[in-house]
């Protein structure tokens, strides 16, 4: 934010005739344009962060003065589990969430993109339709969700059952549990379709004519052409899904709380996921410091996992 | 620039010291402000009935103020922790029950002072709700628990025992296969919080008196989840797990509290239900609920906080006060004012009903621990046996307690 307003700042020292008076009330108006933003930054999140990082070393229930522990934190998370006995399955559980909820939350995006794109009528219609579900409340959701998933009444089974597929007890079933709750982070890509039409547009028409010109039919037009153009808006959903993915929390907690059923992450911890977790710990059990060394080794996870697709990702439109 | 901040603070701080000015006047002199911390106001009416109140204690101690600070119920905790982690907790407060043992050990509440109440003028379930190592850190505002939900039409009359729970819970089932017998709590955190009650009626305990020695790997609760286990027999999950299972009449018997009768009657106004004691095996017996208000060590007013609370839990003003915060009175000579043919079987179970264990860890081994074994043998992963003897000696590791 800095580097325009520098740059300004060079621009009059270049030129001598100016009063100096000048630079002084660039400086200041510099300073007092990023103001705001810096001082967000500062205290709303490289202050907690820090702090965060300092309670992650400490022995902390919130009320208590801090005791330092060093880094039994994270070898207690890593491998004491009487102490933290679900640590691992949250941690399987919400990698299996990435792993089903990213490509299937892409696909339903790309279908849906491609479909508003190549209609001529009632595009921003909709649009507008398949973007609500990203703006409901997610409590909304939440009880919307658990009643298309009743396992008497819900919708899903009726339609389940006129092809002959018999009802399931979907979110009370350990092995159903993360693939319904995916299932709903999919009927939510609505931003993801948002910027994939976004790259459609972005397609040259030219492009596609001159591969209509060479014969390609409308399967090899969208293997050949679409998706290789798209692999920039592909990439970076991909990156941005995953690290949404892995901090899944506001979902679990509203198919799984509420109406006298507790936040304890499903049947058997199957929607156990990493965040509920740290907040069950942060909060519910008063081991703050364990919390913030568990925000940390997601952190340094979604670190590497990004860095892993940076390098092994292909990026660039072709 | 760096003078430009420096006149930037100054006139803050001016501005901060004037408004501190004006909000002054009432440290000085005779005049006192008490802050109490308590949950957002169910009804309009009941917060009518705290307003009033609060009235009526500011006229018997002049020159007093209540300021009472409403927070919504599922924030509070977390409030409430932010608030002590910041030093900025107030004078006094609900506290949720099993959080009491925690802020007593570590100090963050007051012991109640000796010779502040009559111990024989409450219920002894309610009162030993604010007992940690055997110390009492402060008193009950209300009471509730949970008690057996029939359906009238599919249970004439309501079981008293587990046998007659179980051949109800099976006629029921074989006489309509798409009903089940009773909506058996689940192995999460609200179904360990039931269980409990569960284990006291075949007159055992979750842990000892003195909270040293684990016992709910004993034969009482081992019989108590077995009972459970038995009752999903006659009563399939695919059935209990749909949304509201007892309103809809597809669960002839549920368990749940007061809270819901009122919430049953408004949207289902067809239901023919009752409300009976907890079914047991030896013993009547249940487990306690409620709000707990305690005095926070920070307090300046402490001596006035407790005058406070003790006005909250007097004869005359608890009837209302526990009826607006959804419960029963925790003083035996107030008036109970909730009226309806169930509220006679929650206070008959009220008489019955124990504390949950006073360990500081107890959410924790509630939700960790206790929850998925019960789950594991309302699986059949585990027997009931098993899964207790594994939870029990994941207790004891966690506590670090021999026993």
């Amino acid at each position: 934010m800095t580097a325009p307003v520098l740059e300004g700042r060079k621009e009059v020292a270049a030129r001598p005739r100016r009063r100096p008076r000048r630079r002084t009330n660039d400086r200041l108006v510099g300073w007092l344009l990023v103001t705001p933003a810096v001082a967000y930054f500062a205290v709303f999140l490289l202050y907690p962060a820090l702090s965060a990082l300092y309670y992650s070393f400490t022995d902390w229930n919130l009320r208590s003065a801090a005791s330092w522990v060093g880094l039994a934190n994270y070898s207690d998370l890593l491998f004491n589990d009487v102490k933290y006995p679900h640590f691992w399955k949250s941690v399987q559980v919400t990698l299996q969430y990435t792993l089903i909820a990213v490509p299937l939350t892409m696909v339903a995006a790309l279908v849906q993109a491609l479909l508003v794109n190549s209609i001529r009528r009632g595009a921003n219609l909709f649009r507008l339709l398949l973007f609500l579900p990203v703006v409901t409340a997610e409590a909304a959701v939440g009880a919307i969700w658990r009643w298309l998933y009743d396992p008497q009444y819900g919708l899903i089974n009726s339609v389940l059952g006129l092809v002959g597929i018999p009802g399931q007890n979907w979110l009370n079933t350990p092995e159903l549990v993360i693939p319904a709750l995916a299932f709903i982070s999919a009927w939510q890509c609505g931003i993801s379709m948002i910027i994939y039409l976004a790259g459609l547009k972005g397609i040259p028409g030219t492009i596609r004519e001159a591969a209509i010109i060479d014969g390609a039919g409308p399967w090899q037009r969208f293997w050949r052409v679409i998706v290789p153009m798209l692999r920039p808006t592909t990439f970076y959903l991909l990156v941005t899904g995953v690290i949404a993915a892995l901090q899944v929390f506001g979902l679990v907690y509203v198919i799984f709380s509420g109406s006298g059923r507790s936040v304890t992450g499903g049947p058997e911890q199957s929607g156990l996921s990493y965040v509920l977790h740290l907040y069950l710990f942060a909060f519910r059990y008063d081991a703050m410091g364990a919390a913030c060394a568990m925000s940390f080794i997601l952190l340094i996870f979604i670190m590497i996992i990004t860095a892993l697709q940076f390098r092994f990702v292909k990026q660039e439109a072709s | 620039m760096s003078r430009v901040v420096v006149r930037g603070a100054a006139v803050a701080v001016l501005v901060a010291g004037l408004a501190a000015c004006g909000g002054g006047g009432q440290g000085s002199g005779n005049e006192k402000t008490l802050t109490f911390w308590m949950y957002q106001d169910r009804t309009p009416q009941a917060g009518q009935v705290i307003e009033k109140v609060r009235k009526d204690f500011e006229k018997a101690n002049p020159g007093v103020t209540v300021k009472l600070v409403k927070i919504p119920k599922d924030d509070y905790n977390t409030k409430l922790g932010g608030a002590v982690a910041s030093k900025s907790a107030p004078d006094a407060g609900i506290l949720d029950q099993p959080l009491v043992s925690k802020y007593a050990l570590d100090g963050t509440i007051k012991e109640v002072p000796a010779g502040l109440i009559d111990e024989s003028a409450f219920y002894k379930g309610a009162l030993d709700t604010n007992r940690a190592g055997g110390k009492l850190y402060g008193l009950p505002a209300d009471q509730t628990c949970v008690a057996l939900f029939y359906n009238k039409k599919l249970v004439p009359t309501p079981p008293k025992t587990w046998e007659e729970m179980k051949a109800t819970a099976a006629r029921v089932h074989q006489a309509d296969a798409n009903v089940a017998g009773m909506n058996v709590p689940k192995g999460d955190g609200y179904g360990a919080w039931m269980f409990p009650g569960v284990v006291h009626g075949a007159g055992g305990q979750m842990v000892d008196d003195a909270g040293k020695k684990v016992l709910f790997d004993q034969p009482p609760a081992v019989e108590a989840l077995q009972l459970w286990v038995d009752l999903l027999k006659s009563s399939p999950r695919k059935i209990t797990d749909s949304d509201k299972p007892f309103e809809n009449g597809l669960a002839a018997m549920t368990i749940s509290g007061p809270w819901d009768v009122p919430t049953i009657h408004e949207q289902f106004p067809d239901l023919d239900f009752g409300v009976a004691p907890l079914p047991y095996k030896t013993e009547a017996a249940g487990n306690i609920g409620g709000e707990d208000s305690v005095v926070f060590s920070t307090s300046k007013n402490a001596d006035l906080a407790w005058k406070w609370l003790v006005f909250l839990t007097d004869a005359q003003n608890n009837g209302v006060i526990a009826d607006a915060f959804g419960g029963f009175p925790v003083n035996l000579k107030a008036q109970v004012v909730a009226s309806g043919p169930e509220q006679a079987a929650f206070l008959e179970q009220l008489k019955v009903a124990h504390a949950r264990p006073a360990v500081p860890q107890w959410i924790q081994v509630n939700d960790e621990i206790i929850a998925p074994a019960l789950e594991s043998a309302l699986t059949g992963k585990a027997t009931a046996q098993q899964a207790l003897t594994d939870a029990a000696g994941k207790t004891r590791s966690l506590l670090g307690w021999t026993g």
